[in-house]
């Protein structure tokens, strides 16, 4: 009786706290979106980044380097980040398991592999025409996993997933390196996918996938009141009404959009999906209907921070946002399963 | 390992001179310096790509070829008859050394890299069982990095120790067109004083501005009065290429564009994908021209590729870039 | 009472027998391999003269030179990395008590390969240093998963859970290192990090041949402290085990092993984890053993990089056969794992 009363009360009154939260992380999402646009390899001053801003129009080298190349590329880290983000918190949700990660779980591998095959098999070039394999693949990676880690008496616990991940993640790796090594024009293409990042990414990919990606954020959002009854176990979740098959199936589709679509864009990326759901989790507790929006602004904070790092440590080259996250997300990785819900293991 | 007794031995029996016979013994100054020495003038000869073209305008024919890439590709092998000659490896750093036994050759004739103190084949970074291919005959080649036109008369000079005759007036005729059509680049480069050209190599992440000091045809083209422009940053590790990023592609602004002939077409289809390349304004302008980046070796090939630039420098607006 | 004790010893001994056995038989094998793996190529030779060239009774200086210079190094390559890893993964996995818990995709080997890739790429080390570095960046990274993993003893699944994280760093540390180097070459870059049997240098393999001949003795004694540490720590102290010293150098054997072979090979997938299972299946119901699992290795290596090299119409890194044929292989084992097999 009186434990409804303690948790619903602190709910209500956190829902104002939670949704200022919600506009801060939306303003630093901005700042740091103005930091990517005015930060690079060519040094532009700060008047010439605001005028080329507001002119919209491109006059000058100045202008074509912030119009053309450095915001395409910023809204498509925004767009990348809150799709991994939010795909990491809906697997997280729908697989009741801590470490489920689009990375971890081997469904970037599988886009990749998919769309290597494409391009070697079908003879595919350009990312509108193979997005839908890398849809497809992503599908199919998370399904086998899934499938694998389900199967025995104990389901899918943290540790199978993992496992099932790394297992997936290898046999298609070899395959993709396997085709790769026999053609040159797939491993020119599979530059791209080698190592996540954002570099050289222009308005043309970044139309080629936003519809994808906005339209499977928006769906994910919507998913929130699903993921909390799935959260309280099968049975209160049928109890519920909810059909488990269907909502399950659902949120895959959900995840295998956003993550075949980021993948196509920008290649593997690593942890976000991983990490920011539970910093979220940690900032506004176990509802999904805020973790997903929270995870929705806080990851492309963190893969744009991690994208200026990129750039600023490697001048005057650039390092891969991929290799950035993957160095910087495996401590959390590790922290996570030392002190986190994964330490009773 | 143990069969090292399988390497004809080049420097031991130079002692004894057999004189008159003129089939040996034979010497060659190798590019590293070095002086190979055999009692009998070679015969089975299994040479690198484009070093295979050179000998073979001079009708010697070798016995197998190794190359960077397939066969068909190769722009040194462009429309000549490999019929009956062993291919031995298509991939950079992979030699099929268990043909090139079968083989039994006399010589290996690749290009030495001073740079990298090796033969072609040999670099660091091969595999190692293709290393062994300088087990079953001494190595010799001409100097690369200076000069085409060094390369083409050091094969000249290989050829003439190995028995060609290079004063036969068929022979002769390729050298003469070569002259010819330097005497045309000239000509054409010292009417347009103010024109300058700068060699790039657009990828996927950088623009690459070669640097011509690493680029034989390159020194060449300045050595003959070309203004290439030097750039003044080269990368390095690596100075072949001063790496720019796209954001600052127009940071040179010469009046022609030079892009490798072997993938002219995807190559600027790569570069077109970037905003910035129409920053450089001989790219605007489409003042794109064909660079034979890739070693030539015959004077026959170089009289083709200095024509041809000839008659795009003939065209050329030296008033694009500034 | 006799009866019985006849019964046991003789069940000893004819256990003992098996093992003997099957271990012969496995060597056999993994030799079979070895000398097959010198017969195919562009020029096909019969198994005398392979034989005959290798114990120098025939001298024949074609055949010699393809046998001894050219397919000699990378089957010897083949056979000592194959061995190491078998070897080494058998002893984690029955430290750990687990058949996941291979060194190949915990963190050991790709601390290794940061550690080579370090020393070639930004001190242009060669040599002996490459190993060395080798060896000191898969100890580093096995010192760093322990400690990271121990909370209240060692378990194995958090171990293998923190060994993934780990790997996930080294790799991107790797693939940092790659980035920043001058090897221009996608291709050769791609073929290092896939592992390949062939890249073998000259020193590396003596190295890896000399410490293999002096620590695989030193393996077959710790498995009997192995069989007392599973006993639990205060029964195997009063055997007289010195248990923190015996688990130390458990894990220290098989991390340098891992090292010296990723020295020579790059970080070859799979196989560590492979080896010991299947040894140990063959074995049964003899208890496992050094020796099998190392055979093992040496043969599944050897036929896989036949098959990267002569099956496939182009040849590949041997590291790519053995993940397309390791990775259904562990999730078969994920599948059908029991409870004890893999918990969560």
């Amino acid at each position: 009786m009186s434990t409804t009363g303690t948790v619903s009360v602190p709910v209500r009154r956190r829902a104002p706290v939670l949704g200022t939260g919600l506009a801060v992380l939306l303003v630093a999402l901005a700042a740091v979106a103005f930091l990517s646009v005015s930060l690079g390899s060519r040094s532009i001053s700060l008047a010439d980044v605001l005028r080329a801003l507001s002119d919209m129009t491109v006059t000058s080298t100045d202008g074509s380097v912030t119009l053309e190349m450095r915001v395409p590329r910023t809204l498509l880290g925004i767009l990348v980040g809150a799709a991994l983000g939010v795909s990491g918190a809906v697997l997280q949700g729908v697989t009741r398991n801590p470490l489920a990660d689009p990375g971890i779980m081997g469904i970037n591998a599988g886009a990749a592999a998919f769309v290597v095959l494409a391009i070697t098999v079908l003879g595919l070039r350009g990312i509108s025409a193979y997005i839908w394999f890398a849809f497809l693949g992503a599908a199919v990676a998370t399904l086998l996993v899934y499938a694998v880690a389900s199967l025995g008496r104990e389901g899918a616990t943290p540790v199978k997933l993992a496992l099932a991940g790394v297992a997936v993640t290898a046999g298609l790796t070899s395959v993709t390196t396997g085709i790769v090594m026999t053609d040159v024009d797939a491993l020119n293409e599979l530059r791209f996918w080698q190592v996540g990042s954002l570099a050289g990414r222009y308005a043309p990919i970044l139309f080629g996938v936003a519809p994808f990606l906005g339209l499977g954020l928006v769906a994910a959002l919507a998913c929130g009141r699903s993921l909390n009854g799935l959260a309280l176990g099968e049975d209160t979740a049928r109890a519920l009404g909810l059909n488990l098959a269907r909502t399950r199936l659902l949120l895959f589709a959900v995840v295998a959009v956003l993550c075949g679509a980021a993948t196509a864009a920008c290649g593997p990326i690593v942890f976000v999906g991983l990490v920011v759901p539970h910093i979220a989790r940690v900032l506004c507790g176990p509802d999904y209907r805020w973790i997903l929006p929270y995870s929705l602004l806080l990851s492309p904070i963190a893969l744009l921070l991690a994208d200026i790092a990129g750039r600023v440590l490697g001048s005057p080259g650039e390092l891969q946002v991929g290799v950035v996250l993957g160095v910087a997300g495996a401590p959390c990785f590790v922290a996570l399963v030392r002190y986190g819900r994964m330490a009773e293991l | 390992m143990l069969s090292a007794g399988l390497v004809l031995s080049a420097c031991g029996s130079a002692a004894e001179d057999s004189g008159s016979d003129s089939s040996g013994p034979w010497s060659f100054v190798d590019g590293s310096g070095e002086t190979v020495k055999l009692d009998e003038i070679p015969k089975r000869i299994i040479a690198h790509a484009g070093e295979a073209a050179a000998l073979m305008s001079f009708g010697i024919r070798p016995v197998g070829i190794y190359g960077d890439e397939s066969v068909k590709t190769d722009p040194n092998l462009k429309d000549l008859d490999l019929d009956g000659i062993e291919i031995l490896g298509e991939e950079w750093g992979v030699i099929d050394v268990e043909k090139a036994a079968e083989l039994d050759p006399d010589l290996i004739v690749a290009d030495w890299w001073p740079a990298e103190k090796a033969h072609g084949g040999f670099e660091e970074g091969v595999e190692e069982k293709s290393l062994k291919l300088a087990e079953l005959a001494p190595v010799v080649g001409a100097t690369q990095g200076e000069s085409i036109l060094s390369l083409a008369q050091g094969y000249e000079k290989l050829a003439e120790s190995l028995g060609a005759d290079v004063d036969d007036p068929e022979l002769a005729a390729d050298k003469n067109a070569f002259e010819e059509a330097l005497s045309r680049f000239k000509e054409v480069v010292a009417s347009k004083p103010e024109l300058t050209v700068l060699a790039v190599s657009p990828s996927d992440d950088l623009l690459y501005v070669a640097n011509p000091e690493y680029a034989p045809e390159l020194l060449d083209f300045q050595e003959w009065g070309l203004k290439v422009i030097n750039p003044d940053s080269p990368d390095k590790g690596f100075p072949y290429w001063e790496n720019l990023s796209w954001e600052n592609a127009d940071k040179y602004q010469p009046d022609l564009l030079m892009i490798d002939s072997r993938q002219f077409d995807s190559t600027l289809a790569q570069a077109e994908k970037h905003p910035t390349w129409q920053t450089i304004r001989a790219a605007k302008a489409d003042a794109i021209i064909q660079w034979p980046a890739f070693w030539l070796h015959t004077y026959g090939d170089y009289a083709q590729a200095l024509e041809i630039l000839a008659d795009d420098l003939e065209k050329a607006d030296e008033n694009i870039g500034d | 009472m006799p009866t019985v004790t006849t019964a046991v010893r003789s069940g000893k001994t004819a256990l003992a027998r098996r093992s003997v056995v099957v271990t012969a038989v496995l060597g056999v094998v993994a030799f079979a391999a070895f000398v097959l793996s010198m017969m195919v190529g562009s020029v096909w030779l019969g198994a005398g003269e392979v034989l005959g060239s290798l114990f120098r009774v025939t001298v024949d200086r074609g055949t010699d030179f393809i046998v001894l210079d050219l397919r000699l190094p990378q089957a010897t390559s083949a056979l000592t990395v194959g061995f190491a890893l078998g070897v080494s993964g058998t002893l984690f996995q029955q430290l750990l008590r687990n058949p996941l818990a291979a060194p190949d995709f915990v963190g050991v080997s790709s601390g290794a390969s940061v550690a080579a890739v370090a020393g070639i790429v930004v001190y242009g080390a060669g040599g002996l240093a490459v190993p060395a570095m080798a060896v000191v960046g898969a100890l580093v990274s096995a010192v760093l998963m322990y400690v990271l993993a121990f909370r209240d003893g060692l378990s194995g699944y958090r171990f293998i859970l923190v060994g993934i994280g780990v790997s996930a760093f080294m790799i991107g540390v790797v693939g940092y290192l790659l980035t920043r180097a001058d090897l221009h070459d996608a291709r050769q870059a791609m073929h290092w990090l896939i592992g390949s049997v062939g890249q073998a240098g000259p020193t590396e393999l003596r190295v890896l041949m000399v410490v293999l001949v002096a620590l695989v003795p030193v393996a077959m004694l710790l498995q009997r402290q192995l069989r007392a540490l599973e006993l639990g720590d205060d029964l195997a102290r009063g055997l007289g085990t010195r248990v923190e010293w015996a688990r130390f150098a458990l894990i220290a054997l098989p991390v340098v092993l891992i090292g010296l072979a990723t020295a020579v090979a790059g970080p070859i997938q799979f196989v560590a984890l492979v080896a010991g299972p299947v040894a140990a299946r063959l074995l049964r119901p003899a208890p496992g053993g050094v020796l099998a699992a190392g055979f093992t290795g040496a043969a599944v290596l050897l036929m896989a990089d036949m098959v990267a090299r002569h099956v496939l119409p182009t040849e590949l890194p041997t590291g790519v056969v053995t993940g397309a044929v390791g990775a259904p292989y562990l999730l078969w084992l994920l599948a059908t794992a029991n409870r004890e097999g893999v918990g969560g």
